[in-house]
């Protein structure tokens, strides 16, 4: 039976990887499918219907009222021009040293990283620190490796990822947070290196273009009549970082006190309930993508928590997980490349089944599974070419996405074995 | 496109100055979102200014190693020192007519997108401007001044003479970086050391009009 549900699996992420499906409806019909062959009934206790499909749409509703949060804070990181007021500040000081540039440009990506992740990060670092690298004479790969670079760094402290992982793997949140803390280092030290390295090995561009304009959404417009935003508004991505990390306050509160702490240093009284109201749809149709994708995660890892598929994949995976710290850290390191082009270890698709089974088999326990879903999703979210971030990021500057994360991988995948080795430290 | 129509828009591309081409160019960086056109105008002015007043130092310190009698004249206005030029295509596609690039010292022409330039230059009757090989000699002259700004020290002059402030704290004022004021500087030192009448910007305006229809396929 493990052998049918490993093959289901490999069929889903085939259908995945060759785009016949969407992943998100890949991954609902593998859950509804896994639970049939698990011999799951149709209704009752562990049923297709009211256990993976009614318990497990909901399973990280947290998450998604985060991932919301967090893409409402970044539509108004956008409209009130902070996002750009950033970028432009540290162009004007430093545009002179390139170096300089990239690693402010970093840190603007590093701060956004920990309010919100994927496209829409990308697109607020990007949409102004691309160009403003290209022209400083950054190459255009080391420019969209650098935006990417700076949103993985920030990645173990974006809020909504902590709660993904504290609602997917069952962690409390401190848990979540602890292992975050220390997989920040790797993930800090890569990013600058990857700026210092590249910038040295690849030096300076510049080009005589005569295709240089770039389309003006409507956004863009308003920012433009506003122009910069005041300094003190310039601190808003850490306000939720502060309250949570340093004052312990809950996630969905902590994203909220940004939201307003944005808005009351932007927007004159009269303008904000429209703002607010403009910006939260805004919100919503960026978060849609990820809420949909988590709606779906939900579902799959409900039914490879059902006792059958529990009981079918246990001595499957157990066979073939290392347990010795050392055989732990190379095996998965070596593996890393299966979290790219989609595939069986991305944690946004069949990585979090993988996770979930990993924990109910009681193979690892589930703060070493955090080690690994973590390390992964830093590869993950910097050098997988189908993700929405990196093909951005890459068709914005230019260059394709290959190139892109042909250069950004050793960098990542030094990152997920500093998170593995943390984790074969410390949760084996 | 019937020939009234071309010899239309090559009048309508001439009609407009350089300095406003070089606002244009400005404008178009994202930085530069919201910036007043007359401050954007004024930074074109200076940083052609600046092209310029280059030109003639590197044309000076030129004559002045020939007419000494140096064996290997230094500091060609046009090509710069031991910069490396390789020829390529693909540029018309990519949207570029050069590439300088530090490491190694490279220019990469793309002549695809020279030979172009020059047919756009016969076609819209410019060749007064322009004359024959100017477009490839233009381009490896802007290179060589990225070259030069790379690695000499006249950025900090360009800072000074845009004036633009980043910071200021009582009497303490910090110049601002001007994000392509070096690409309007090296246009007008091309334009200068090779004794072209317009500047290069209206060559990139005719190649980026030619190439619009194309992309709207």
């Amino acid at each position: 039976m493990g052998i049918v549900i490993l093959i289901i699996m490999a069929a889903g992420v085939a259908a995945m990887l060759t785009k016949k499906l969407p992943t998100a409806f890949a991954l609902v019909l593998l859950g509804v499918v896994i639970a049939f062959v698990a011999g799951a009934p149709l209704t009752g206790e562990n049923s297709v219907f009211d256990t993976v499909l009614q318990e497990g749409a909901p399973m990280l509703a947290a998450t998604m009222i985060a991932i919301l949060l967090g893409s409402w804070l970044g539509k108004l990181l956008d409209e009130t021009g902070i996002a750009g007021t950033l970028v432009r500040k540290i162009v004007e000081f430093g545009g002179d040293r390139p170096t300089v540039v990239a690693l402010g440009v970093l840190a603007v990506s590093t701060l956004i990283g920990t309010v919100t992740g994927s496209a829409p990060a990308a697109m607020l670092a990007g949409i102004i620190g691309i160009p403003a690298m290209i022209a400083v004479g950054i190459p255009k790969v080391t420019a969209a490796g650098t935006i990417l670079m700076g949103i993985a760094a920030g990645m173990p402290f974006e809020l909504p990822i902590w709660q993904f992982f504290s609602s997917a793997l069952e962690l409390p949140v401190p848990e979540v947070r602890g292992f975050m803390i220390k997989l920040f280092p790797f993930a800090l030290f890569a990013a600058v290196m990857f700026v210092l390295v590249e910038s040295r090995r690849r030096g300076v561009e510049h080009a005589w273009a005569f295709r240089t304009e770039t389309p003006r959404t409507k956004a863009g417009k308003r920012r433009a009549r506003l122009g910069d935003a005041p300094w003190y508004a310039l601190l808003t991505p850490v306000v939720p970082l502060v309250l949570a990390l340093g004052f312990d306050i809950a996630i969905i509160p902590s994203l909220l006190a940004g939201v307003v702490y944005a808005l009351v240093t932007t927007t004159r009284p009269r303008d904000m309930n429209r703002r607010l109201l403009r910006t939260l749809y805004g919100g919503f149709e960026v978060a849609a993508a990820p809420i949909t994708l988590f709606v779906a995660i939900g579902i799959l890892l409900a039914a490879v928590k059902l006792p059958g598929a529990v009981d079918a994949l246990a001595p499957l995976v157990k066979a073939v997980s290392p347990q010795n710290p050392v055989l732990f850290v190379v095996v998965f390191t070596v593996l890393v490349p299966l979290c790219l082009y989609r595939g069986p270890l991305n944690v946004y698709g069949l990585g979090a089944g993988i996770a979930g089974v990993l924990i109910a088999a009681g193979i690892y326990p589930a703060v070493a599974v955090l080690g690994i879903t973590a390390s992964y999703n830093q590869v993950f979210g910097v050098a997988d070419p189908t993700s929405t971030q990196t093909v951005w990021s890459a068709q914005y500057a230019g260059v394709g996405p290959q190139q892109v994360m042909a250069r950004t991988l050793p960098y990542v995948w030094f990152v997920a074995l500093g998170g593995f080795c943390v984790t074969a430290a410390t949760a084996l | 496109m019937s020939p009234l129509t071309a010899a239309r828009g090559a009048a309508g591309l001439a009609a407009v100055d350089d300095i406003e081409y070089g606002a244009r160019f400005l404008g178009t960086l994202s930085l530069h979102e919201g910036r007043d056109p007359a401050l954007l105008r004024h930074w074109a002015a200076v940083a052609a200014e600046f092209g310029a007043a280059l030109a003639g130092d590197a044309r000076a310190a030129h004559a002045g190693a020939a007419n000494a009698g140096a064996d290997s004249v230094q500091g060609d206005p046009v090509r710069g020192d031991s910069v490396r030029v390789v020829e390529s295509t693909g540029g018309l596609e990519r949207g570029l007519l050069a590439r300088y690039t530090s490491r190694p010292p490279t220019i990469e022409l793309y002549t695809d997108s020279v030979d172009a330039a020059e047919r756009l230059v016969r076609a819209h009757g410019w060749r007064e401007w322009f004359p024959a090989g100017s477009v490839r000699a233009a381009a490896l002259a802007h290179e060589a001044v990225h070259e030069r700004l790379h690695h000499g020290s006249e950025r900090a002059v360009l800072k000074q003479a845009l004036g633009h402030t980043a910071l200021r704290l009582g009497r303490l004022r910090v110049l601002a970086h001007v994000a392509g004021a070096e690409e309007l500087a090296a246009h007008a030192y091309a334009q200068s050391v090779c004794g072209l009448g317009r500047s290069p910007l209206l060559l990139s305006a005719a190649l980026a009009a030619s190439a619009a229809p194309a992309r709207e396929k």
